[in-house]
């Protein structure tokens, strides 16, 4: 991958700016940085790491999938407001403008005392920081009844891919006049405002082409992202279809029958014609591999991602324990350019800036109805905290709400071009 | 087009359109590269529908942007909290970033 000039100028510019300060790198290899996970947190880390060093460290991204579908934006494709194709990305880019040694693999196992990570082929990568940032692993048995094998008849599609088309033709195939009902997950989860999102896309598709149908929502929580704003949008654009029912209304999900199609609750049994669970989650399997865990999630200092159990480990995104911050694509292509400035400077002696961090959930509610919710961050000393955020309000115009739809059609092309190219 | 033409009125209009010479003095083009990694998220090379491309961007209609989105003088809540918490040599920084890029 690197010529043999390059590579000495490389050593050159390595025992003439940083001997002193970092004898193990002054006189051999050039670093290096291994990725697990091709998402917002590591496509992004891997991609600025080799942009910004420029070959002065050698990077690594493991990811088993050769093409990538976004989480973010696939509820609009449940809704028809893009096609499948179009959330879809891969890693030529960061392979060919970039220089990152792409490797589609899974990783197994990571051995933090020899730094190295096992793949499943049986080769194994050796690292000087490792980034893992793996998004989530669901917990099938967080409610009675759905498993990994109920999901195929109720898909949680909670990871984009094969499970969101499956969805769709639940969603397409519905009865006429049928109820589908949506269980949310319990806190903390990915992408806080998404059930509600996705709830607001079946609408737009069941007023179409089912327009009696019923949506029933199951919720754990009492609470949730943007419910003034998701509720008012539903009185408005789907009147009667949706209800809305918090834990002390139906009083916990006591059981599902997947055979049956029935959600058993202390206020009665719901049957359901289609359904999307989406269980409780955590970090992905990687992460507690390597230990960095602390129960389902994994701690991170502040001020640079780095996992307070490794300091040569650093976790990223959905996996990380970031707070006030939610677990979002936004959140996790943030946190990655904090960890690519942190890393780069430990291992090249570049100039290591304040951890700055931000973050925006877009949501569609309907055609051109579009609303946000964002906030910006500083790595404080215990935790991420919150500078300064926002929220849309409740009555915008129709102008404001096709603005902000459009805003985050914008964001989707930014964010993936900056995560991929 | 309508950001230029918006940009016309606020130089006369607003008390931060002429901030941005003297802003500018404080800029650093390599501290402009690391900051534009926020930018980035959204703002790619070619505008897309709802975001411009701020690449190669005019100094003076930067700073003046930006000053006007962090007194809350230009709406949108996304742009007012990022230019918000953003100083004068950290716009200024940028300005210079941006307009030297392609």
């Amino acid at each position: 991958m690197f010529n043999n000039s390059r590579r000495s100028f490389v050593k050159l510019a390595a025992a003439s700016t940083a001997a002193i300060s970092l004898p193990s790198f002054a006189f051999g290899a050039v670093p290096r940085v291994v990725v697990i996970g091709g998402g917002a947190g590591g496509a992004t880390a891997a991609k600025y790491i080799a942009k910004d060093s420029k070959g002065a460290v050698h990077v690594t991204l493991i990811e088993p999938s050769k093409r990538y579908y976004t989480c973010f934006f696939s509820n609009l494709y449940l809704g028809d407001f893009r096609n499948y194709g179009s959330i879809g990305h891969n890693y030529y880019g960061l392979s060919v403008n970039r220089g990152v040694n792409v490797v589609h693999d899974w990783a197994l196992s990571v051995d933090s005392a020899a730094k190295k990570v096992n793949l499943g082929s049986g080769a194994s990568v050796s690292y000087d920081k490792l980034v893992i940032s793996p998004g989530i692993d669901l917990k099938y048995d967080s409610i009675n009844g759905y498993s990994a094998e109920a999901q195929s008849k109720m898909p949680h599609a909670w990871k984009s891919g094969t499970q969101v088309q499956l969805l769709k033709s639940k969603v397409k195939g519905m009865k006429k006049g049928g109820t589908f009902v949506m269980v949310p997950p319990p806190n903390p989860y990915r992408c806080p405002p998404g059930p509600y999102e996705r709830v607001s896309m079946i609408a737009h598709q069941f007023t179409k082409t089912n327009p009696t149908a019923k949506i029933i929502i199951l919720d754990p929580k009492k609470k949730f992202s943007k419910q003034g704003l998701f509720m008012e949008a539903w009185q408005r654009h789907y009147p009667g279809m949706i209800e809305w029912l918090d834990p002390e209304t139906h009083g916990g999900i006591k059981n599902i029958n997947v055979d049956t199609m029935e959600f058993e609750t202390d206020l009665e049994t719901f049957k359901a014609d289609a359904a999307s669970v989406v269980p409780a989650q955590k970090a992905g399997a990687i992460a507690m591999n390597a230990g960095v865990n602390k129960g389902d999630w994994c701690p991170i200092v502040a001020t640079s991602m780095q996992s307070q159990a490794d300091e040569n480990i650093y976790v990223l995104g959905d996996a990380s324990i970031a707070k006030s911050m939610p677990k979002s694509g936004f959140s996790a292509n943030s946190q990655a350019k904090v960890a690519a400035n942190h890393i780069r400077g430990s291992l090249t002696g570049s100039k290591i800036f304040p951890a700055r961090y931000s973050n925006t959930c877009w949501s569609l509610v309907s055609t051109n109805d579009g609303i946000k919710v964002g906030a910006s961050y500083k790595g404080g000393a215990e935790k991420i905290d919150v500078t300064s955020k926002f929220v849309s309000k409740t009555g915008e115009s129709a102008e404001l709400r096709k603005a902000t739809y459009e805003e985050s059609i914008g964001w989707y092309e930014g964010i993936t071009s900056d995560m991929f190219s | 087009m309508r950001f230029l033409s918006f940009l016309f009125i606020l130089s006369f209009f607003c008390k931060t359109s002429l901030a941005g010479e003297s802003i500018l003095a404080l800029g650093d083009t390599e501290y402009g590269q690391h900051l534009a990694g926020e930018c980035v998220t959204c703002h790619k090379a070619n505008t897309s529908k709802g975001i411009p491309s701020i690449n190669g961007y005019d100094k003076d209609v930067f700073v003046t942007l930006m000053l006007a989105y962090k007194n809350k003088e230009m709406e949108n809540q996304v742009m007012q909290m990022i230019a918000g918490r953003l100083d004068n040599e950290q716009i200024a920084s940028l300005a210079l970033y941006f307009h030297q890029i392609k």
